[in-house]
């Protein structure tokens, strides 16, 4: 019998710090027991010993590869245990999986990024990514929407980003509190801030379902290409390896012909913003 | 097509003796009919050979029920797997594409297929649900399969189809190449009485392209109405000979346990936080037809329904997709 490494086993890797990014969200700091490196928007199957795992895209840099970062939003049964576990513990992972997004290709380019609620994730992995080749870049414009203001994420991102040449970032809220006093309204309203230049230009889009709908409509709108949009799709990826059909959104295994796809990919799918 | 031949009476022998270093399956009629059954000595002379179909299909020798897929993968006994009919075989060209696909091949899907030598039977009679020719598939194998076996009178009649079959067939005492060129034709003509039986019997059910772009069309009131008598119990998925998803379960020292799933279970593509695409039933009931007829042939060269008709038999809600097919293409 050769020695493969089996495909559904997953390798150990320790978590050594819990950030709490919101009262939903808490970002798990690990570090794998074996060589891991993920190319930015791919995805890994996540464990908690004996409980079951779930699909995430890493949060942090894929230039980073002694430990990785996944951002969870605690919202069913795996992460409901997730959020309960302490440094020290040993999480599971399978993977990478999946194909990330293709950063060659917005090379000379700008890049407008809409993103909403937890979907802010996957896009600060991509951020980092983009911020290591900038130069090759021409803008990168991040546009962000989450319900409140305390729902949204990686707060100090948005400081630091505007303190980046060619990086530019804006936020806006569904519902503003007393401490808030930028845009309100769905991220969609942002655009109307933004000056692009559409003709050299991708968009990627990363939220909930419905902004991800409402997101894509409003770019062919304003005149991005269906081939210029780039969606990352969630499904309930389950095995991650193209066979066990859970993920399956038309002819595509979302786990092995995604999780990234172009609108004009997948367009003619059924149930793609469900 | 060229045949070799051995009298039945050796063949039976032959195979006692192979009891000792093979695992042997075969077609044997059982209380509930014709079944996939493990063979021993005090068996073999009820191996049923010409007959369509066993209840259950192949797929199970390949893909249990239930694994542990953390586990190592298990040298064991190499196996025999006799009487399969071609629609089974054909099956397996589907879980191929998937399961020993070039990316992530299932270790023990692979080492099953490796280790399993299948003789096909040729099929001299049909069915009442029997619908492989319609979508392509003939009654008899051609490929897939290691050898194809007839039994006529008192001889064993094989087809070579791969070279581990024909070296599988060099082992056997008293084989020999058949002359009598009768046989042959003989041959032939049941397989041309098989095929204008199901022409017959499949009179005005569309082809498998067609029904693909009939499925595609078919409005919402079809599915409801004709899964009106489903209740979700996943039957036919389980016996299908082309289903092939799976649930993974984890175990403590993160083991995974792999069980077979099914699109018609509710909550199969729910997501963390309850969005669920398939939550009415009438939905789950499309989401196979369109994986079978119009997706996995988008993606896949091979066919993704065979025409074994065993969804029709196993449905205790009585719901026959050939009616709804014939009723889509009036």
């Amino acid at each position: 019998m050769k020695n493969e490494r089996n495909i559904y086993k997953p390798f150990r890797a320790r978590l050594t710090g819990v950030i709490e990014e919101s009262p939903l969200i808490k970002t798990f700091v690990l570090i794998p027991e074996e060589r891991f490196s993920f190319g930015t928007g791919q995805f890994i199957e996540l464990s908690v010993d004996g409980i079951g795992e779930a699909p995430f895209t890493p949060s942090s840099s894929p230039v980073v590869t002694e430990q990785i970062e996944v951002t969870v939003m605690r919202t069913g049964y795996v992460t409901e245990y997730m959020h309960n576990l302490k440094p020290g513990a040993f999480m599971g992972i399978r993977g990478p999986y999946g194909r990330g997004y293709p950063v060659e290709k917005f090379f000379g380019k700008e890049v407008l990024i809409l993103g909403g609620g937890c979907g802010l994730a996957p896009i600060r992995s991509l951020l980092y990514a983009l911020e290591n080749v900038k130069d090759k870049l021409e803008r990168v414009i991040l546009c962000y929407g989450s319900k409140t203001p305390a729902d949204c994420i990686y707060k100090p991102l948005f400081a630091r980003l505007n303190n980046t040449e060619k990086f530019e970032a804006y936020r806006t809220v569904d519902r503003p509190d007393e401490s808030w006093d930028g845009s309100v309204g769905v991220v969609t309203t942002l655009l109307n801030k933004v000056n692009i230049d559409i003709r050299n230009s991708v968009a990627v889009v990363c939220g909930p379902p419905v902004m991800m709908k409402f997101g894509t409509i409003r770019l062919l709108e304003i005149g991005y290409k269906e081939n210029e949009i780039y969606l990352s799709m969630e499904k309930n990826m389950s095995c991650g390896l193209g066979k066990c059909g859970h993920c399956m959104m038309g002819e595509f295994f979302v786990c092995k012909h995604g999780p990234v796809f172009t609108y004009d990919e997948i367009k003619e799918t059924p149930d793609i913003w469900k | 097509m060229q045949y070799k031949s051995i009298k039945k009476e050796e063949w039976d022998k032959s195979l006692e003796r192979l009891l000792l270093s093979y695992t042997i399956f075969a077609t044997v009629k059982n209380d509930f009919g014709l079944d996939y059954e493990p063979v021993d000595a005090s068996n073999i002379v009820e191996i049923s050979y010409n007959k369509p179909k066993p209840a259950t299909s192949l797929k199970s020798f390949f893909l249990p029920i239930k694994e542990n897929v953390t586990a190592k993968v298990q040298a064991t006994k190499p196996r025999i797997i006799i009487g399969a009919p071609n629609c089974d075989i054909a099956g397996l060209e589907i879980l191929d594409e998937i399961y020993l696909d070039k990316d992530f091949k299932d270790p023990f899907y692979s080492h099953r297929r490796e280790n399993t030598i299948l003789i096909s039977a040729d099929c001299f009679n049909i069915t009442e649900h029997c619908h492989c020719l319609t979508y392509d598939v003939k009654p008899y194998s051609t490929s897939g399969a290691d050898l194809a076996v007839v039994h006529m009178n008192d001889l064993m009649l094989f087809r070579e189809i791969t070279s581990r079959g024909k070296e599988f067939l060099s082992q056997l005492s008293f084989l020999r190449e058949s002359d009598n060129k009768d046989f042959a034709a003989e041959i032939k003509e049941k397989h041309q009485y098989v095929e204008s039986a199901l022409t017959v019997s499949n009179k005005g059910l569309p082809d498998y392209k067609t029904t693909g772009s009939l499925v595609e069309k078919a409005g919402d009131e079809v599915w409801r109405k004709y899964s009106s008598g489903c209740v979700s119990c996943g039957a036919c998925s389980t016996i299908c000979p082309t289903c092939s998803c799976f649930l993974l379960i984890d175990k403590p020292g993160f083991e995974k346990i792999k069980q077979t799933d099914a699109c018609q279970y509710p909550g199969f593509v729910r997501v963390a936080g309850g969005e669920d695409a398939l939550v009415e039933t009438h939905r789950r009931f499309r989401n196979r037809y369109m994986c079978k007829y119009v997706w996995k042939p988008a993606k896949f060269k091979p066919t993704a329904c065979t025409g074994c008709g065993r969804c029709i038999e196993t449905c205790i809600g009585g719901i026959n997709k050939n009616k709804l097919f014939v009723e889509l293409a009036t």
